[in-house]
């Protein structure tokens, strides 16, 4: 009954937001309709609001970028200010990712001296770093300023010790968010949050797994860049997958249940987007459909909030794919539906 | 029927706790749907009308129980 209450109004919120989504038959139109025609239809959806608003300060598909990034920032916010108690805590826990997100993104700006409005632009604030204090974090000039201006934060202990390798401390942060929101989830004793999570950290792990592999990667370069505590994927099975070749490592994910989601496409594994795309959309599935064998629980809530996320990148990806006039099929390639 | 004082008495009772068991239960049943109907209302107005539906629906549980005490107290 406890649980029962305590989802029901966050869930049936979420349901609403989640039903004002854009339907997947959406999706191929965009695809015939030109830049402005795809902007005018989001600017009467959803996204209105965020269009307006920054139609001032942009145009284009720069405006149409920012409008996607804000709207993504405002929902997730929203998700956290109207939860209450244990969903208060998981979905904010779930969305430190995007706190992770952002690090990565101004310390990659900042390695390469990219510009502030340019890192800006990358920029989605829905995790606990908020709009201001991400501005004030990119005002620092230097990798290590970034790092020093984060001192205190939980992901500190991920940064400190830099000594130049980009992907050494993107991977450090990957670890950290992962093994702070278990511990989180294990001392909420949520085991359906942590189903979900395991299961994220799978298909976060083949992925890596699919690129490292097609990159001739070695076994303890390998391992060094997977993350722990994966549903099916354990440790050993990880190094185990790690230390076997190209071709045997996709006859032995035979034996996962993730093997359902690119058996179809086993015969053609030379494009990674594929497998990806292949990935996202099992992770897609899967959360939508456990969200419907526990209704009054988290599980409606991370479905909401990754099909929010699916629907930004879609648009984002048609978006861009058509202002560089990237071929139809090469940007259906990529849309997760 | 003829009933005795005591008997008047027990009867009451029971038509109260019919009434009251019946009250928690319905109370117990619609805070729930209440919070949902509520949750669904703020995003969209249009729920309105089927979010007061479901909520009443467990009133009638307390309609019971209020039919229940009545015919305690009026048939015997």
């Amino acid at each position: 009954m406890g649980n029962t209450v305590k989802y029901a109004y966050i869930v049936a919120r979420v349901r609403a937001m989640k039903s004002k989504l854009i339907p997947k038959e959406m999706y191929p139109k965009f695809l015939n309709m030109e830049i402005p025609e795809i902007t005018r239809f989001i600017g009467e959806s959803e996204y209105k609001n965020d269009v307006e608003e920054l139609g001032k300060k942009y145009s284009g598909t720069d405006l149409f970028e920012h409008a996607l990034n804000q709207n993504l920032a405002l929902t997730y916010r929203k998700l956290i200010e109207v939860s209450q108690n244990e969903a208060n805590l998981l979905i904010t826990e779930y969305l430190r990712s995007w706190d992770i997100w952002n690090i990565k993104t101004i310390i990659r700006g900042k390695f390469s001296g990219a510009k502030e409005e340019e890192i800006l632009e990358d920029l989605v604030s829905a995790g606990q770093l908020g709009y201001r204090d991400l501005l004030e974090i990119i005002k620092v000039g230097t990798v290590e300023g970034v790092i020093a201006a984060l001192e205190g934060t939980p992901y500190y202990p991920a940064l400190e010790g830099f000594k130049g390798n980009l992907a050494e401390i993107e991977n450090n942060l990957d670890r950290t968010y992962y093994s702070n929101i278990i511990k989180a989830a294990e001392d909420t004793g949520n085991k359906l949050f942590l189903k979900f999570l395991r299961t994220e950290i799978d298909l976060k792990n083949l992925k890596m797994l699919f690129r490292m592999k097609r990159a001739g990667m070695e076994r303890d370069e390998i391992t060094k860049l997977l993350i722990p505590g994966g549903m099916e994927l354990k440790a050993n099975d990880l190094a185990r997958l790690s230390s076997l070749t190209f071709p045997e490592f996709v006859r032995a994910l035979e034996e996962y249940s993730y093997w359902e989601a690119i058996a179809d496409i086993s015969n053609e594994f030379t494009s990674l987007i594929n497998i990806e795309t292949r990935l996202d959309k099992y992770g897609l599935v899967y959360a939508s459909r456990i969200s419907y064998y526990y209704p009054l629980s988290v599980l409606p809530i991370l479905d909401y909030i990754l099909s929010k996320k699916i629907e930004v990148d879609n648009l984002r990806m048609i978006v861009r794919g058509k202002e560089t006039t990237l071929p139809e099929e090469i940007i259906k390639a990529h849309l997760v539906m | 029927m003829v009933v005795d004082p005591s008997q008047a008495g027990m009867i009451a009772v029971g038509a109260g706790i019919a009434v009251g068991l019946a009250g928690i239960g319905a109370g117990m049943g619609e805070q729930a749907i209440g919070a949902a109907a509520v949750g669904a209302m703020a995003e969209d107005e249009k729920f309105f009308g089927k979010g007061l539906l479901m909520t009443v629906i467990p009133e009638s549980i307390a309609i019971f129980g209020l039919v229940v005490a009545l015919i305690l107290l009026f048939v015997f």
